[in-house]
């Protein structure tokens, strides 16, 4: 099971770790096999090399000994002395359950009692001891001629610094592999990463709304199907928005023209009232104010359109944000003295298409009048490089749980019956606020009911205003 | 304007739209003349030329702009356009055109006969330091370029330079008296009645349009100066 199939390590390390701790791992588990096998290997032969040259030797100077030995009147300490072993060697005789040895410090108990026993029977052998810590090798050799034994004693220190080094440095070189080859694992993802960070910055942008954005063509086989797709989708994606754009043009085009015939004529009934029945007259009201709200719901969906389209066409011109909210104020009958302005008395200026604003903010006004009991106030508050234009109502608020709800489209507060208004006006807001890089939020209201703030960034002070 | 009812030709070729704004104008004291084609109110200027023109931009045959475009070397009346779109290109390309305001569709009577009533001002609205009585040399390396309010025409010398009339309130304003700086939103407000939430394009097109008929260079303006951020200024020479 590789680790890139484990999903929860995935899902905590990421896929550019998953490849480089893959490489390490992959790298480590190389060299540790490597080094196992070379040591080992390198083990068993000096091993081996060692015993046959312990077993050389022993058999030379047990044949040494044995013509010693069975010189008349010769003493075994003699034998011994003349055997003169090498420095790190040790020679014992074993002859009539007495021990000679050669060396002062090392007794009999430097032969291991299973060889001993061994050679009593009669069979040379060869064993690995340790004798006061030091590593040894012992070879007995039976010398029946003389009715003795002997042992030759010979240190393996040496062999054995010989394998530690050797193992010190093959471990060390398994890591030194395994920090490479999780260096080769980063730059490997990072080359295999880079064309997924191309693609994920592309579909970035294209999500932003620039739908111009397509990928480079590329030879690479592997990619060549990918960046095909992505780019057919981005193709398919922008005629589709324009397919969009264009039917809402021709839509509005057909459906504002009977519109038109209809206000109109309804104006020039309205002008001759005098002469209808009671009964007309209420009727024609009827049509008068339906057809009002008809325009209202057909302008608003229809600049949501262009809004969700991207061609919602902004001219943007320069305003103070103050003199903004009291036209709109003015222009929809509302007296000027719902206005307040907080902080410096300083212009604050913000770069609006004028009317798309005074409609967001008379969809406000609206929506404190029909849902929120009447509109008590409004202020402008500047802030740190934004403005803030406050909406408040005195009547229930809004709950938190709705606070999000209410901005959506056709969600409308209260009963269908007696209100006009399709649920179109804040969304409405939400969109143009939006398209002007501004939020719109709901919160409670010092006077009771729910306010509305529009914040809107300020404008940018060293930038002239609108370009002739 | 008491009296003479004033002279409308409506251009529209959706046939109900045209029954029923010519019923509401009627109402509002107009004398109508309604058209469907534009080669069919071409016919019609050459022998009772009116007072005011509304034109919709989406004709079929001959389109809105090429008629504008066609009328104005013969007529000053003010050319409102009736357009479906709010679109950029269609309406500054309409304003460029010749014409002098817009409204959309769907329209409300009252606004039509408002911008009616707002450009068929002569006059009255001017600034009143009229002081340098009523001719006003603009330019003097220019003829010298004149301008004389109460006459109503602007002279390059002894010829006659022809404005409309929404071009020629503009440029009485821009100087009356000259060397103010005066923003679109004002300007607006007192040429086209607009207010607060006027289309500034109108003023930025009728702007270009009058530079390429009273400057030397339009493409380098020294008599009607932009001043950035905050409007035109008309500076005498």
């Amino acid at each position: 099971m590789s680790i890139a199939g484990h999903p929860r390590l995935t899902r905590r390390l990421g896929l550019r770790a998953t490849v480089t701790m893959s490489f390490a791992a992959g790298a480590l588990v190389l060299t540790a096999v490597l080094s196992i096998g070379t040591y080992l290997v390198a083990r068993d032969y000096l091993v081996e090399q060692r015993e046959q040259a312990a077993i050389g030797q022993g058999f030379a100077d047990a044949s040494y000994v044995r013509d010693g030995l069975l010189t008349a009147g010769k003493p075994v300490s003699e034998v011994l002395g003349e055997v003169s072993p090498p420095a790190d060697t040790v020679v014992f005789v074993h002859r009539d359950d007495e021990w000679f040895s050669s060396s002062l410090t090392l007794g009999s108990d430097a032969v291991p009692a299973d060889l001993r026993e061994q050679v009593s029977r009669g069979t040379a052998g060869l064993a690995w001891a340790r004798s006061s810590g030091i590593p040894t090798v012992v070879v007995g050799v039976p010398v029946p001629a003389a009715a003795a034994e002997f042992y030759e004693v010979a240190s393996t220190d040496e062999l054995e610094r010989t394998l530690d080094t050797l193992a010190t440095v093959l471990t060390g070189f398994a890591v030194l592999t395994a920090v490479a080859g999780a260096l080769l694992g980063r730059w490997a993802s990072r080359r295999v990463l880079a064309p997924l960070d191309v693609v994920a910055g592309a579909a970035a942008r294209i999500a932003g709304g620039d739908l111009d954005i397509r990928l480079p063509v590329t030879e690479d086989p592997e990619l060549v199907t990918i960046i095909g797709s992505f780019n057919a989708m981005v193709d398919a994606l922008h005629e589709r928005i324009e397919r969009d754009a264009r039917f809402t043009a021709d839509v509005s085009h057909e459906l504002r023209s009977p519109l038109t015939t209809l206000m109109t004529s309804v104006e020039v009934m309205q002008r001759r009232r005098g002469e209808l029945p009671e009964r007309s007259r209420q009727a024609l009201d009827l049509v008068a104010g339906e057809l009002e709200r008809f325009h209202t719901v057909l302008e608003d969906l229809l600049e949501l359109g262009r809004l969700d389209a991207g061609t919602g066409a902004q001219t943007r011109a320069r305003v103070d944000a103050d003199e903004l909210v009291r036209h709109a104020l003015a222009m929809s009958g509302r007296t000027p003295e719902l206005l307040s302005h907080e902080g410096s008395r300083l212009a604050v200026d913000v770069d609006v298409d004028k009317q798309q604003l005074n409609r967001a903010l008379v969809n406000l006004f609206d929506n404190a009048d029909l849902h929120g009991s009447g509109l008590v106030a409004v202020s402008v508050r500047s802030g740190n490089r934004t403005v803030s234009i406050d909406v408040d109502d005195a009547g229930p608020g809004v709950g938190s749980a709705e606070r999000a709800r209410i901005f959506e489209r056709f969600v409308r507060g209260g009963s269908r019956g007696s209100r006009p208004g399709a649920g179109l006006g804040l969304s409405l807001v939400t969109e143009t606020v939006r398209g002007h890089g501004g939020t719109v939020i709901c919160t409670d209201s010092p006077y009771g009911g729910a306010r509305f703030t529009v914040r809107l960034p300020l404008a940018e002070a060293h930038l002239p205003a609108a370009i002739s | 304007m008491a009296g003479v009812a004033p002279r409308l030709l409506i251009l529209e070729d959706d046939d109900s739209i045209r029954a029923a704004l010519r019923l509401a104008l009627q109402d509002e004291g107009y004398e109508v003349t309604d058209c469907a084609s534009a080669e069919e109110a071409l016919e019609l200027l050459r022998s009772r030329p009116p007072d005011l023109m509304l034109v919709d931009l989406m004709l079929g045959g001959m389109d809105g702009y090429t008629f504008i475009r066609t009328v104005r070397p013969a007529s000053d009346a003010p050319i409102i356009v009736l357009s479906a779109r709010n679109d950029t290109h269609d309406i500054v390309a309409a304003l460029e055109a010749g014409a002098d305001d817009y409204v959309t569709k769907p329209y409300e009577v009252k606004e039509i006969t408002a911008r009616m009533r707002a450009l068929r001002r002569r006059g009255s609205r001017l600034s009143t330091s009229t002081s340098a009585g009523d001719r006003v040399v603009l330019d003097r390396e220019q003829g010298p370029l004149t301008l004389d309010i109460r006459a109503g025409r602007v002279a390059r010398g002894d010829e006659n330079v022809h404005l409309t009339v929404t071009e020629f309130r503009l440029l009485c304003e821009l100087a009356s008296p000259p060397g103010r700086v005066l923003s679109r939103a004002a300007l607006l407000e007192t040429v086209w009645d607009r207010g607060f939430f006027g289309d500034e394009r109108i003023v930025d097109v009728h702007v270009r349009r009058l530079r390429t008929k009273v400057e030397e260079d339009p493409g380098r303006p020294r008599l009607i100066v932009t001043v950035r951020g905050l409007g035109y200024r008309l500076d005498v020479r």
